[in-house]
This record gives structure tokens, sequence and C-alpha cells, in this order.
């Protein structure tokens, strides 16, 4: 993309101006209003007097009016900052006193007060956005190394971070975009992922940039599934952008297949691992259509690397590849010396290319630790393992931080995992490790929810996963102990939540 | 049946809380998400043999144990 991207949205409010940019259930909004409402709140945050290219926090759901305060920011020369209004307003204060924002835009009430930070309320906000007036002049728009918006990682585990992506890093992830995945200009996608979660970078740019129409599905409604699939045949949609977890709700029901949603030619995962068996029932219910996974972190620009998963690669693997490298990215995968290892083996998965984020907002600690040289360029370590097979395909393998070593044995604890996901006696588990006074790891504890079972006692019930168990993984992976608990702990994102476990085992 | 159901609530929610009070919400309660009202559907299909169509689930006449139990109830 030459142009820079404001322009390019811009563009289709002169040239097809009624045509729909949004549509938020049954409420349309065009490519003219987006460009009215943008270019009157850049003029009125420019009449603010901020101090130049300073953040500023959006807060608000998945409607038109947030995505017309992003571009109204991004054209006054600022980065925006997404909050969804689904986070709890803790996180609101935390990014507030991270990221030091020179102002909040409240596209829906605050759920409380910042003290001290200039803020447009929603009412002002409506009236600014009913004004008619000039936008700002092209040199005041983010462009080129500009950051053009932060995105907050979850930050389970210690403070988030704010990842700053540039102008020119989206530029880089859109021409990818446009040019790989087989998806023609104008089409409608659906935008499920809110808008602090990096996915949504996915519908939302390469929509506006190709004269496209997002097509909202909020959480109120995603959340009540009558709801959802009363509405979600009416959305007339092409290109699917979902986590895989959405897609298996969607998958429950039997009439979501081709037949039903006969525009719908592209599904584009990220987020999460992609498994076999949601790729092949989704296969299955739409032949026709083109099923993409995709990997990357939010540091390197929402994802990097993409697989189309067709009946042969279904058939070639059991656990679905990542893809490949866009041209542009350089996708290595190495030891803990940086040095590339052999095709086949496991490494630590390293990008770097013009996608690669300079690094967290105010942070220069963690950036410094997780942005690198190599090879005379910035690369990103993302700390997950991974292989690259003979065919070139990149395959995910786990974390880095759950990978241990047992008298010598290099464990995988998502290995384990899965083995013990396969034992018919087993609802859901997890493998902890107990490092002893030498820092080594001396006991792998399996902790288990267990299926409805006639044992008399804990015993008798562990020694029959164990002898399950023994088919199925080397002996040096067996857990030496087993825990019982009614359901293992969740991490706010509803994964299991390992790091607690650890912290409670070696505490 | 209504312990049945208890159980596959408290194994679901990780807690006990669903089995004391039987009008407890679980949506607003924080209990229970769309992932988990996906393996509430797919646990009483494989436990209790009922089977609920998913795009006639309204979640506010499935947000407590007791409208829980009294569907499952109906539905055998």
């Amino acid at each position: 993309m030459k142009k820079n991207i404001i322009e390019k949205i811009d563009e289709y409010a002169a040239t097809d101006p009624s045509r729909v940019a949004y549509e938020y259930l049954g409420k349309a909004n065009t490519y003219q209003e987006l460009k009215e409402y943008s270019d009157a709140l850049a003029a009125y945050i420019d009449s603010m007097g901020l101090a130049e290219k300073t953040p500023i926090i959006v807060y608000g759901g998945q409607t038109f009016e947030m995505v017309a305060a992003f571009l109204g920011v991004v054209k006054a020369g600022h980065a925006y900052i997404p909050v969804d209004t689904n986070s709890p307003g803790e996180r609101l204060t935390i990014i507030n006193q991270i990221a030091k924002p020179a102002a909040c835009i409240a596209v829906e009430e605050l759920p409380l007060a910042m003290p001290g930070l200039p803020l447009i309320d929603p009412t002002e906000l409506e009236s600014i956005f009913g004004k008619h007036v000039q936008g700002t002049s092209k040199e005041k728009w983010i462009a080129g190394d500009d950051t053009f918006y932060i995105i907050f990682t979850s930050g389970t585990t210690g403070v988030p971070k704010g990842v700053q992506i540039s102008h020119d890093n989206l530029v880089s992830f859109l021409d990818w975009m446009q040019n790989d995945f087989g998806i023609s200009n104008r089409q409608s996608f659906l935008s499920q992922p809110p808008y602090s979660f990096d996915l949504s970078v996915m519908d939302l740019y390469p929509a506006l940039t190709r004269g496209g129409r997002l097509v909202a599905l909020p959480k109120s409604v995603t959340d009540n599934f009558k709801e959802l699939f009363a509405e979600l045949p009416k959305l007339a949609l092409n290109v699917w952008v979902s986590t895989p977890s959405f897609m298996d709700i969607c998958l429950l029901e039997p009439s979501f297949n081709e037949q039903n949603y006969p525009s719908l030619s592209h599904f584009l995962f990220c987020g999460e691992e992609l498994t076999h068996k949601t790729a092949a029932t989704l296969n299955t219910r739409f032949p026709h259509a083109h099923v993409f996974n995709t990997y990357g972190p939010t540091e390197t620009t929402v994802a990097v690397s993409q697989v189309e998963i067709t009946k042969q690669v279904l058939d070639d693997y059991k656990r679905l590849p990542i893809g490949i490298a866009k041209t542009d990215t350089s996708i290595r995968v190495v030891d803990d010396q940086l040095q590339d290892v052999q095709k086949g083996q496991d490494g630590e998965i390293i990008i770097s290319g013009p996608s690669v984020s300079k690094g967290y907002l105010n942070n220069a600690e963690k950036t410094k630790q997780a942005f690198v040289k190599l090879h005379g360029q910035t690369a990103y370590r993302t700390g997950d393992l991974g292989q690259l097979d003979s065919a070139g395909q990149l395959l995910y393998k786990g974390r880095i931080d759950f990978q241990i070593k047992l008298h010598g044995f290099r464990i995988e604890l998502e290995e384990v995992d899965h083995h013990l996901d396969q034992v018919s006696l087993i609802s859901q588990a997890t493998t902890v490790p107990k490092y002893g006074k030498d820092h080594k790891v001396n006991q792998l504890i399996a902790y288990v929810a267990a299926k409805k079972n006639d044992f008399k006692s804990n015993f008798e019930l562990t020694k029959a996963i164990k002898e399950e168990l023994k088919n199925l993984m080397m002996p040096y992976m067996m857990p030496q102990r087993f825990v019982y608990l009614d359901a293992l702990p969740l991490t706010p994102n509803g994964k299991v939540d390992r790091k607690r476990l650890i912290k409670e085992v070696n505490g | 049946m209504k312990d049945q159901v208890i159980e596959i609530l408290e194994n679901l929610t990780g807690s006990d809380e669903v089995g004391k009070d039987l009008d407890v919400n679980l949506f607003e309660s924080g209990l229970l998400d769309s992932m988990g009202t996906v393996q509430l559907l797919l646990e009483l299909q494989s436990q209790c043999g009922i089977d609920v169509p998913v795009s006639e689930f309204e979640r506010s006449e499935w947000d407590t144990p007791n409208k829980i139990i009294a569907k499952v109830e109906n539905m055998q």
C-alpha cells in the first residue's frame, strides 16, 4: 500500500459516499459518515492543544462511533488505545497509569472517574460528531513510524504491556491480507472480537481500506445463543474472522452450513490453536469455502503466517500447522543462543520484518528482553516453541515457559496435558512442575478433574489412570502425583491457569 | 435428575454455590460464560440424554440451577 491508511479509507467517501461501512444490528453507517465524524473529532482534538503524538484512550464497544473515534484520533496525529466496555474498571485505571495518555474519549459512559485526565464524554462526543467541519490537514495525520494504535496485553500475571503498532507496521499487515488470502474488494467482514483484542484488526482495516462492510456482532448477542442464531443468517457475511472457540459455538448449530450461508467464502482464525476437529467439521459444513489458520503475537501486528486448511492438510497433519511467513517477514526457529536449529528440531519462534513493533509503551526493560537484534534487524522473541517441518510449514509446539527438564529429559507440560486429556477417566487435567532446592524440577504433579466414576478411593482411580497413560506416553513423562479437584482454576480468558497452580505448589 | 444437574453445574463452575443456592443467577454472578454454556449443553446431552437445540437456547430461561432443572425435567 503506497498511500496512507487514512487516505485510503477516506477515498471511499469521495468515490462512493453512500456505501455502507458499518452495520450494527440493522443500523447502517456510510463511508461518508465515517469521514465526517472522524474529521469533526480530529478537528476538535486538534483544538485541545494536547502534546504531540501522545496516546488517547478510546473506551467503548463494537459500534460505528468507536471506529469513527479511532480514525478521529489518528487524523489528529495521536495513537489510540482501545479499551472495551466489557473490561473491568481496574483495567482502565492501570492502563491510565502505564500509558499516561493525553486524554480519554468515552464513546460509552466510563465505569469510574479518571481524575485529572481530559475527557470527551458520550454527550459531548455526539455533539462533536454532529458538526460538519473541515478535518485536519494531511500533515497532521499519523504516518510512517508514528504509533497508530496501542493494544494492551491481558497481563494475567504481572502488569499489562502496551504494544505499540505503527502506521507502517499496519501497512505491512494489510498488504499481506490483500495479497495472500484471495479476498476481493468490497466484502462483508464479521466484526466479532472486541476492539481491545488485536484479532479485531484482522477485520477492521482489511475491510475499511478496501471498501468493505464491517458487520458487528457484539457480546450481548453472541452470549445469548438464541439471539446469535437469529442474527447470523441476516448478516450476509463473506469473510469470517474469529477465534476457534467462537466457531465451536457456531458449529453446535447444524444449520450453520454452506447451504444456509452461501455468501461465506473465507474463514480466518487466530488467537488460539485451531484444532483439527474444528477445522475438519468446518470443511465438511462449508466444502467450497477457504479456511485459513494464522499465527502471530500482538507484538508483530496481528498475524505473520498463514496456511489454508485444505483436505490435503487435514490428511497430512494430526495437529494443524500454523503456516508460512508473509513475504516481507522472516520467521526463524532458534536455540537459546539465537542460532537457527535444523528443520525438524524444536526451538523458539523469532520474528523479524516490517510489522514488528517498536516495543512496549513506557517499558524499556521488557522491550529490551523481548526485542533483540538478529542479523542486523529487530526481532521479536515470541516465547513460543516451534518447529519447521520438511515442507517448510511452521508447527506450534507450546510455550517455552512450560518446557521443563526432569532427570535430564526435556518435557513439554502441554504435551503431558495432551496425553492426560486422552484418558477416558479424565475430564480435564493440567501438569505442574515442583521444584527442589537446587532449582531443578523433581516432581511432576497432575491436577485432574475426573469424570464420574465408581472407584472407592483416589488411590484406585490414580492406578487406573496410570494404567491408561502407560499406553499413551513415554514413562519419563508420567506425573508422580495426582491431585483431584472438582474443577481446574481458569484465567480470565478461560484457559486453565497453570501459572497459579505452579505458584501454589512452589509457594 | 436434580442431583445430576447440580453435579454437572458444580463441575463446570468449580463452585458448590450452585448446590446451595438454586436461584443464583449463573451468568450475572460470573459462574458461567459462553464457553461454559457450550460445555453445559454437551454434558446434558452426554449424561442426561437431553438434546437442546442451540438456536433455541434463550439465556434468560437457563440462568439459574432451578430453571435448568425444570427444563431438563420437562424435556425428559
